[in-house]
This record gives C-alpha cells, structure tokens and sequence, in this order.
C-alpha cells in the first residue's frame, strides 16, 4: 500500500517455536503497527490474536506496551515482539 | 554554578500532598473502615497442614450455630478451565487462582483458605469457623526450591509436565516451566575472558510487608449486581479477577478504590474479594472480609526465594566478554513466579555481546508468589551484581569504574530482544563516582559496597476524566490507586498544562464506573502513563476552553490561543480583547454549550527503562555478626521528578526494603511446614532505629516519549541494595556472603571460618 515501508520484524525463540514453526526473522511492509500484525497475520492465520494479547512491541527498541495499532514504523525499523511486562 | 532555571512552574517542585491531612487525621478511609447497614463478619478457615488431600468437609455443625449467616467452600465457585491464558511473563491460569483463593482437592501450604463464613459477629464467625470439620490426609511437603527440584521430592501437582522444554518431559515434576534467553555466543565469550568469576547464591523469599492487611466489603443484590469496596493497587483489576472467579458480568459489578496501606505489588491480586460476594450472594447482607497479620504472612504472596549460579568473564581491561546466569525461582503452591524477569534484567545495565540466562519456575509449598517492587529483578541482581564485584577485584578496577566502562547505552543489544533506546545507566554511576562520600576514608571492621540495578517500567492503559468547576477549580479523577503520591503528580501536571495553580486542582480516584478501564498502580507506570492519561484531557479541555473563548468573543477559534492559564487574541488583528481566565470562562460554561469536562485513554508506550546506582557503607560487628548500615547513597534515573519529594520517598523505600531483604527478612518453618513467625515481632523488616538518613540523587535524563520527560521510579531503586550491602560487608570483613539474610548467625558463621580461604 501507498506510505508502506520495509521493517524489519523478530521474534523471541518461543514465540517463533509455537507460532511460526521455528522462523524468527521477517521482512514486512507496513506503515504502522496494525499493517505488521496484519501481514505476518496473513503468512501465519491466527497469530494476529496471538500477538495482541500475549506480546509486548518494541519499535528501535521503544517498549510499546499495549501493541497500539497506530504506533507507525519507519523504513528499516526493527519490530520486537516480546512477552508482556509485569510489574510491583 | 549558575543554576539552569527549570522551564516549569510546578513539574519538579514538592507542594503539600492531598492526602496528608486526611491520613493524620485519621478521616482516610482504608480498606477495612466501610461499612454498611447489616453489614456480617466474614472468617476464613485455613489449613493447618503445608500439603494435604481434602477428603472430606462437613460444615453442618457451623451451619446450625445461631448467627451464622452463610458458610462456603471452594465448590461455591464454579470450576475453570485448566488453560495458561495472556502474555508469556504474565501469564495466569484460572485453574490454580481459583484454587489459591479457595483450595478444592488438596491443601498446598500452612494458611491455605478451606472454608469461610459470614456471622453477625466477629465471635461467632470465628466459632462456627471451628465447628468446621476438615478430613485431610497429610501428605509429604517441600519448601527449598533446589529440594523441590529433587528427582524424589514430593509432587504438588501429579500431572505437571515443565512447559518450555522441547521434546516433552514424560515425567510429572515440580519444575512448570523453562525459559532461556540468550545472545551471541556464550562460548566464544568465555573463550575471550583472561579472568572469570563464577558463583552460587540463594536468596529468601520475602513478604512485601505493606502494614495494612488485605481488607474488603462486598455486597450482593438480589438483582445480580455487585459492589465492592477493597484497598487494592487496582480496582478495575480486582473487578475483572472477582467476577471472573465468581462468575459474574463485569457491568454487573462495581468496585470503590480505598486508600491503601502499602502493597507494593502484593496487592495486584485478590484473595477475599471473590469469598466476600459469595457469602454476600449466600448471606443476601453485605460481608466484611478482612485479614489478620498471620493471615497476611502464611496466606498472600511473599516474592520467590531462589538458587543461582552466575558466571561473568572479562580482559584484563576491564571489558566484560560474557555472562551466564541460572535462575531457579520458588513459585509458591502455583506456577508463576518472576524468573523471566529475572533472566532479562540480571545483566541489563551493561553491554555484554554473549549472555545465556536460563531460568526455572518451580512449585513449592508456599502462598503463591506475588509481584514484588521489580518482580524477579533484585533477586537476580544480587546474585550477577556480587559476581561482578569479584570479578573487579580480581581485575583490579574500582568497582563504579569497571561497571562504567561496561555501561549499556542507546543501541546496546539487551538479551530480551530490541536494542536499547535510552541513556540513564550511565548518568546513575557518574553521579556515584561524584559523590564525596564515595572515597571516604572508613574505619576498622567498615566496608563500602557499591551495585546497581535495571527495571523494565510499564506503561500501558490508563483513562482520566477532568472536569472544570464554574468557580475554576479542577477535578482530576484516575482510576489509578494512590500509593506512591499519584494524586499529587497527577495534579501537578493538570496545573502546570492548564497553567493553573496547583491548589486549584483536586486530583481524586473514582471508581470502575466513573473513570475509563486503568491498568493497575505497578510496575512503576502511573506517573508516566496515567499522567498522559491527565495530560490528554487537559489538552482536550484547552481546545474546549479556546473554543469558548471564541464564542464568547465571537471569533473565530483559530484567532485564540492558550497562555498561562488564559485565553488570549492570538494576534493583535484579532480584535481588542481582555485575556479570559479559566475560572472567566468557566462561569460562562452554561452560555457557551454547558458543563466543561473530558476523559482520555491511553494506551501508553514508550516508556524508558530505570536505572540505579547505589553505595552502601557498613560496619560489621566482629562479636554477634550485626552489620550496622552507615550511610546509604541512592542515585536512580527519573526522567523528569514530577513531584520531587514523593521521587526521593520512592528511592529511599525502595533501599530500606532491600535493606530488609539483605539482612534479616526470612521465612521460618517447623518441620511440618508451619510458618512460625507469621508477625512483625520475629519476621524483621527494618524500622527507623535500624536505618541511616538514605542519602537520593535524583539524576535526570529526560524521557522524549513523555511530554515531561517522565520515567517511572516506584521499583529500581529496591534492585541493587541487597548486592550492595553483600559487597560492603565483603570488603569490610573480607567473607563474602552468598546467601539472603545476612543475618547475624551468619555473619558470625562467616567470621569463624575466616580463615578458611574468601572471596
């Protein structure tokens, strides 16, 4: 789509293990957020729930807690998902 | 030095915090002070055994006893499904939380619920609670996690296979669950090393120790709606927790934040809520519910107890080329402890190419673990932070300089994942290396020891509502229970975006039904993200008041601008108007389309991680093993200090609690399993006789995420407090203590074998 830009996405061991047979490394085009889980949605059907309710996001290493739809990526950004964060 | 003049009028000073008179006075309601008409006393029967079948309950005889209102069991909640659900660190079963409230087949530690009834006095409550009669079959019970590991250790679960481990074990164990994370090569990394260190640690699982207990009252309509009146860290998660166990719609139950006595994370769960309504719903009156200090002690979550073994190499120069951590943490009776927490902030604070953590979540017969102040980080802490300062020594390196040179920074690759985005570690150990204190000439038997620590901090969703009075006064209502001074930061930043004065805004917490959903008060997340939360609607309502504004001069709304708490012609060819106050605009509120006010969710990211370096001084007393803390000096990365006093309260709880940790907090249990200092009097925490002036440097290396540069400081600062005082007492008596407490039966252990070879 028009504005969309290549990132670069990464999942930890264990997510990759149970959703996505073993494969850690993505390249996606995107705007935003929402545009990445819906691309590796559409390679992988399903992980979409997957991701939103058991990650966190992290964008060029900025934490993004809730995985916001709209948080955009920029051209060549690296996209984290990892397990979400507790805290006391 | 000239001073840099702050560009706020409010962000950064302390004002008199809302909540103080009403605490003095005794007027703050907690969560034990409601009442309503009717209102029964509710009592819980609690297991006297660490592990037991369940054959029988027989609660007749409490039935009959005049005054007795209901009784309930376990099988008064409807049953759930055995299934992990939610994110990987957080992750809960409703099979296990259902069965830690109420137990149902098996009791798993001394002062798990059984039973409970509801009575129309204490008295009777706690007599029909003894005509309860409870069949058990004792059974075989382990506490020590590296004994709960052991291939004969009694089971907990005769079905639990570890999670995590590819191909599956066939075997049941206690072990439910193994995590590894790793980055470059761990191998090669030691392989580069010209001095490595490596050792093993243990740690004590501590309570929180909030001084109020859990309390709540909880009433049940006929109609099937509920309301609640509970001191928690987050009352909309208690609500979803309650009706989940209880089985209820979450619009059917509406919960009312208290103040709160501590928690501290303790408090990010229920244990009464859920049997209060049910004896409420059995009752048809409203029930009270509320522990006592034994109950709190053998019955809620303490943090994990763990074993470690950690291993650091490094060059002569001081680079660090790798570090392995194992990291065996008690869950408590359920799966769930904070290991993964702690495999991913052992050895955050530096830039290590090659890391391994690997870590074990193991089932023992304890309460279930709770989040406890940076859940899972100080435990690991302790154990890379002491390594660490061996490996300095055997280098040579001042310990502050040797963790500078290793220092992560913007770019560095954690061992979670992304690469780091903010600087502050850096700034924490400077701060440190400046301090006077820190070369300071000590005396005999006095040792120095430094450490510092890492903390994720949390963000997430928060909702505020603010509303303008017709007189120009502010409400600002969160859903974020007050435990840390919120409701001073929160209007703090209301003032200083209105550009109102401080004591024009009163910040409230509202209940589930007046404020949008908001995550709990943890993980040091309200002030960032609540506060963005505030921050919205403040915004929304400067575009509302501006638009007044227009009306009321009859522009357009472009031609007004906000400044310094007025509306103002944007330009002079605007027209001659005489600026318009919040509280002018206000008291036209009716004429210019009604009541002013907003709400605003976040779903907040972007939060910066904390950091903090502390030095700690000792002095070790040769004849009882007493280490006496003489002087504690904190440095932690607060973004930007809202509210400077509550900041500098936060450092120095967090340092007086890992002060505890370090030297007296423990658990002891007869050889049943019986906790047998479940009270303040034998299980130690510090008081103010024990304790320094705790000396805070508030470093700042604003957050550009937040519109103040905000970085949460509720957490970090307990983080490196436990290695820093073992590293003080090191360096003090040449031992180097590698278990928690260092109490002083220990110490003295240590000492008689002094000559047997350290360090």
């Amino acid at each position: 789509m028009e504005g969309d830009v290549t990132v670069r996405v990464v999942f930890t061991d264990g997510l990759s293990h149970l959703y996505t047979d073993g494969k850690k490394e993505f390249e996606i085009q995107a705007r935003n957020l929402r545009g990445v889980i819906k691309a590796l949605d559409a390679q992988y059907p399903g992980l979409a729930e997957h991701l939103e309710e058991e990650t966190t996001v992290a964008i060029d290493g900025e934490i993004h807690e809730s995985g916001n739809y709209v948080q955009p990526v920029r051209e060549g950004s690296e996209v984290f998902f990892i397990p979400k964060l507790e805290g006391g | 030095m000239n001073e840099i003049k702050s560009p706020y009028k409010f962000v950064g000073t302390a004002p008199i915090r809302p909540d103080g008179v009403p605490k003095v006075t005794g007027v703050a309601k907690f969560g034990n002070d409601f009442t309503l008409p009717g209102t029964l006393h509710g009592k819980i029967l609690r297991s006297p055994h660490a592990h037991a079948l369940i054959k029988s309950i027989d609660t007749s005889k409490a039935e009959a006893l005049p005054g007795v209102k209901a009784v309930m069991t376990a099988a008064d909640f409807p049953d759930q499904n055995f299934a992990y659900v939610g994110p990987a660190r957080v992750q809960v079963n409703f099979w296990h939380i259902t069965r830690n409230i109420m137990a149902r087949e098996k009791v798993l530690y001394d002062g798990h619920a059984v039973a409970a009834v509801a009575a129309t006095s204490a008295a009777i409550a706690a007599e029909a609670i003894s005509l309860i009669e409870v069949d058990y079959e004792v059974l075989p019970h382990v506490i020590d996690v590296d004994e709960a590991m052991a291939e004969d250790a009694p089971l907990l679960f005769e079905d639990m296979i570890t999670r995590g481990v590819e191909p599956a074990p066939t075997k049941p164990s206690n072990v439910a669950r193994n995590v590894v994370f790793e980055i470059g090569d761990i191998d090669a990394g030691f392989a580069e090393a010209d001095e490595i260190v490596e050792g093993e640690y243990k740690t004590k699982p501590v309570h929180q120790g909030y001084i109020e207990p859990h309390a709540c009252l909880a009433r049940y309509d006929p109609d099937g709606q509920g309301e609640l009146w509970s001191a928690s860290q987050g009352h909309f998660v208690v609500r979803n927790l309650t009706a989940k166990i209880v089985g209820m719609k979450l619009g059917n139950l509406k919960v009312n934040p208290a103040e709160i006595g501590g928690g501290f994370g303790g408090k990010t769960v229920v244990y009464l809520e859920p049997v209060a309504m049910v004896l409420s719903k059995k009752a048809g009156a409203p029930v009270r519910l509320a522990m006592g200090r034994d109950e709190v002690f053998r019955a809620t979550g303490p943090t994990s107890g763990a074993s470690m073994w950690v291993k650091v190499g490094a060059k002569k120069d001081g680079t660090i080329t790798a570090a392995q951590g194992v990291f065996k943490f008690q869950s408590g009776a359920f799966p769930g402890s904070p290991v993964m927490n702690a495999c991913m902030c052992a050895f955050a604070p530096y830039d290590i190419p090659n890391q391994r953590a690997e870590g074990f979540d193991v089932v023992s017969n304890r309460p279930k673990a709770a989040a406890y102040r940076a859940p899972g980080s100080p435990i690991s802490n302790f154990a890379a932070e002491s390594t660490l300062d061996i490996l300095a020594k055997k280098i040579g390196m001042d310990p502050l300089e040797f963790r500078q040179k290793n220092a992560a920074h913007i770019g560095t690759q954690t061992i979670a994942g992304p690469k780091l985005a903010h600087e502050g570690y850096s700034e924490t150990v400077d701060a440190i290396l400046e301090h006077p204190g820190y070369k300071a000439e000590l005396g005999p038997n006095q040792g120095r020891g430094v450490a510092s620590g890492y903390w994720f901090n949390g963000a997430g969703e928060s909702g505020a509502t603010v509303y303008v009075n017709a007189d120009g006064t502010v409400v600002v209502a969160t859903g974020s229970p007050d435990i840390g001074g919120s409701r001073a930061s929160m209007a703090i930043m209301a003032a200083e975006t209105l550009g109102i004065e401080y004591d024009q805004v009163r910040a409230t917490v509202n209940d589930t039904t007046s404020v949008p959903y908001t995550h709990v008060t943890g993980g040091s997340r309200v002030t960032y993200a609540s506060g963005m939360a505030v921050i919205g609607a403040c915004e929304k309502v400067i575009e509302d008041l501006r638009a007044r504004a227009a009306i009321i001069w009859d522009v357009d709304v472009d031609a007004v601008v906000w400044e310094d708490g007025h509306a103002r012609p944007a330009s002079s060819n605007v027209g001659d108007f005489d600026p318009l106050s919040l509280a002018d605009i206000a008291a036209k509120a009716a004429a210019t389309g009604g009541p002013i006010g907003t709400s605003n969710s976040v779903a907040a990211g972007g939060q910066a991680p904390g950091f903090c370096t502390q030095f700690v001084d000792v002095e070790v007393d040769p004849d009882t093993g007493k280490v006496t803390i003489l002087r504690a000096v904190c440095a932690q990365d607060a973004g930007r200090a809202i509210h400077k006093g509550y900041v500098e309260g936060q450092m120095q709880g967090g340092v007086v609690q890992g002060i505890g940790w370090a030297l007296n907090e423990e658990y002891i249990y007869d050889d049943k399993g019986r906790l047998s200092n479940a009270g303040f009097l034998d299980y130690r925490v510090p008081v103010a006789s024990d304790l320094p002036f705790i000396e805070t440097i508030v470093v700042e290396v604003p957050n550009p995420n937040h519109p103040f540069g905000v970085k949460g400081v509720g957490e970090v600062n307990i983080c490196p407090t436990m290695a820093a005082i073992g590293n003080a007492i090191a360096n003090a008596v040449g031992r180097r203590m590698d278990s928690l407490p260092m109490s002083p039966p220990k110490l003295l252990e240590a000492l008689d074998h002094r000559d047997g070879g350290e360090l």
